[in-house]
């Protein structure tokens, strides 16, 4: 790992600056995750971990401080769609078939038309939905849905992907399937991930690092090394996997974290 | 079968109407120039097909012209207008104005200011009434834009236009066609009211009219269904052309 995926530097964002409502979302952030790190963040409602990932994004910009991606400033990085991202809403194109979406954000980098039906299928492969291709989203289901906005971020092959709660909406069953997957895309693609998420479970198995954030002001308390030998069913039954889970919910407790040996 | 299910009970309550009315008007000895028979209706309508048919030509292409018009520059207006905000704020209040006018009381001066023998009141007034709610309705399609779509845009770095050509007008066909479904008829009716002020003698307002005025009444009565067919085949090409711009949509009306 010699250069890092994102940098966040002393990030401070304020929303409402100067006005009777003024809110400080976060404090003096600092992450750093590394190229093909999987980290999550975690934390109670309000401590900023959506908004983290927003700037990270460039979908809001930092009131102070800086972020990098990918080496360069994120706004710019976001121009050359460093990255992918996905939300807790799948948030599909409803009057496009699932190809058609998978394909939106090589249609807007200018992809030749061949090209891009020939990536999509790739990437509606690589989560399991290759035969619903020509499907309107309204005719899937919604893990299905969320299965298609993880192709669709997937689809310019960023070297970065950043997900708020992608599976949030969705039943437990389903929701450990797709993490599973997620876990054998990003291994395959040696994507580096950002994972908002408030289930502490999620967290700890999907991370090579939980970062545990509290509220008012946000800011990052503790960070997690999570050292799973492997990534599977019965690594969620493993001694070790209940340690983590220990550890990190002592860490959103407040009690100091104690990794386990 | 199931097709059989959900036509045959809105057929038969027609059905039972239409002989309850027959019963109705026979038995009780109703006169014709208050309510005719529906046998009395068929008979004239049998009759006078082929003036029917002419009639509903006629106000059919004042419809369908006042329809296109009005819808088109209803939709040019709304993409305008939620381009710039300022505009949209501007036009609210006129376009209201333009909805509470008495369009139809409009067709007597229009009528006056075009020559006696042109359509082109009928076909203004129908343009008029056609344009308010397509208007509205296409206005609010293209301002309301899921906010994880305006996110995800943003993170492809798409232009203003690129945005407006792949989300905001997609997103707004459900609204637009709200929007047409009301004006169909609505373009049906207008024309034929606008012609019951005068003006040329062929469509199936003008028809209705001198029948009515000859107290023929069965007749007049022939060219008011005429009317309705004529409103009901603009609805359902209406239904018909969503459907073809709208293969994703799972219902027809939700």
């Amino acid at each position: 790992m010699t250069s890092s995926a994102v940098v966040v530097d002393k990030v401070t964002k304020v929303f409402n600056q100067g006005r009777a409502d003024e809110v400080t979302a976060l404090s003096e952030v600092a992450l750093t995750v590394g190229e093909g790190e999987f980290v999550s963040l975690i934390g109670p409602s309000g401590c900023g971990k959506s908004t983290l990932l927003r700037l990270i994004a460039d979908l809001i910009p930092p009131t102070t401080g800086t972020v990098t991606v990918a080496g360069q400033d994120a706004g710019t990085a976001r121009k050359k769609q460093a990255y992918g991202i996905a939300f807790q809403q799948a948030g599909l194109f409803e009057w496009r078939t699932v190809l058609r979406n998978v394909e939106l954000p090589l249609e807007l980098r200018g992809l030749s038309r061949g090209e891009r039906k020939t990536r999509a299928e790739e990437m509606l492969a690589l989560v399991g939905l290759a035969d619903f291709a020509g499907h309107y989203p309204a005719q899937l289901s919604g893990g299905m849905q969320q299965r298609v906005a993880i192709a669709r971020a997937l689809a310019v092959q960023p070297p970065l992907l950043l997900m708020d709660e992608p599976f949030g909406a969705l039943d437990e069953m389903t929701r450990e399937r797709l993490q599973s997957e997620l876990l054998a895309i990003c291994a395959k693609t040696g994507t580096s991930t950002v994972f908002v998420t408030h289930s502490i479970s999620e967290a700890v198995f999907l991370s090579d690092r939980v970062v545990v954030m509290s509220a008012r002001p946000g800011r990052i308390t503790a960070a997690i090394e999570v050292d799973l030998p492997a990534r599977d069913d019965t690594a969620r039954q493993s001694e070790k996997y209940f340690e983590y889970v220990t550890s990190v919910r002592q860490a959103l407790r407040g009690v100091p974290a104690a990794a386990p040996s | 079968m199931r097709w059989l299910r959900g036509v045959l009970p809105p057929v038969i309550v027609g059905l039972a109407a239409i002989l309850a009315w027959q019963v109705t008007v026979t038995a009780g000895r109703i006169a014709p120039f208050i309510l005719p028979a529906p046998s009395a209706i068929w008979r004239e309508l049998v009759e006078q097909r082929q003036n029917v048919w002419e009639a509903a030509l006629a106000s059919g292409e004042n419809a369908l012209i006042g329809l296109i018009g009005g819808a088109v520059a209803g939709i040019l207006a709304a993409m305008a207008a939620s381009r710039f905000t300022a505009l949209g704020e501007v036009s609210l209040p006129f376009a209201a104005v333009l909805n509470a006018l008495p369009i139809i009381a409009l067709a007597p001066i229009l009528n006056n200011m075009f020559e006696s023998t042109s359509s082109i009141p009928r076909r203004l007034v129908a343009g008029i009434i056609v344009f308010f709610p397509v208007f509205i309705n296409t206005l609010r399609g293209l301002r309301e834009v899921n906010p994880i779509h305006r996110e995800l845009m943003h993170t492809y770095a798409a232009s203003g236009w690129t945005f407006a050509a792949k989300v905001r007008l997609p997103g707004s066909l459900p609204y637009v066609f709200t929007g047409l479904r009301q004006a169909s008829s609505l373009a049906v009716i207008a024309a034929v009211v606008a012609e019951y002020f005068g003006g040329l003698q062929t469509g199936l307002g003008s028809r209705i009219t001198s029948a009515a005025s000859f107290t023929a009444y069965p007749r007049a009565w022939a060219f008011v269904v005429g009317a309705c067919l004529l409103g009901l085949t603009f609805y359902l090409s209406t239904l018909l052309l969503e459907r073809l711009a709208m293969p994703y949509k799972t219902r027809l009306i939700s």
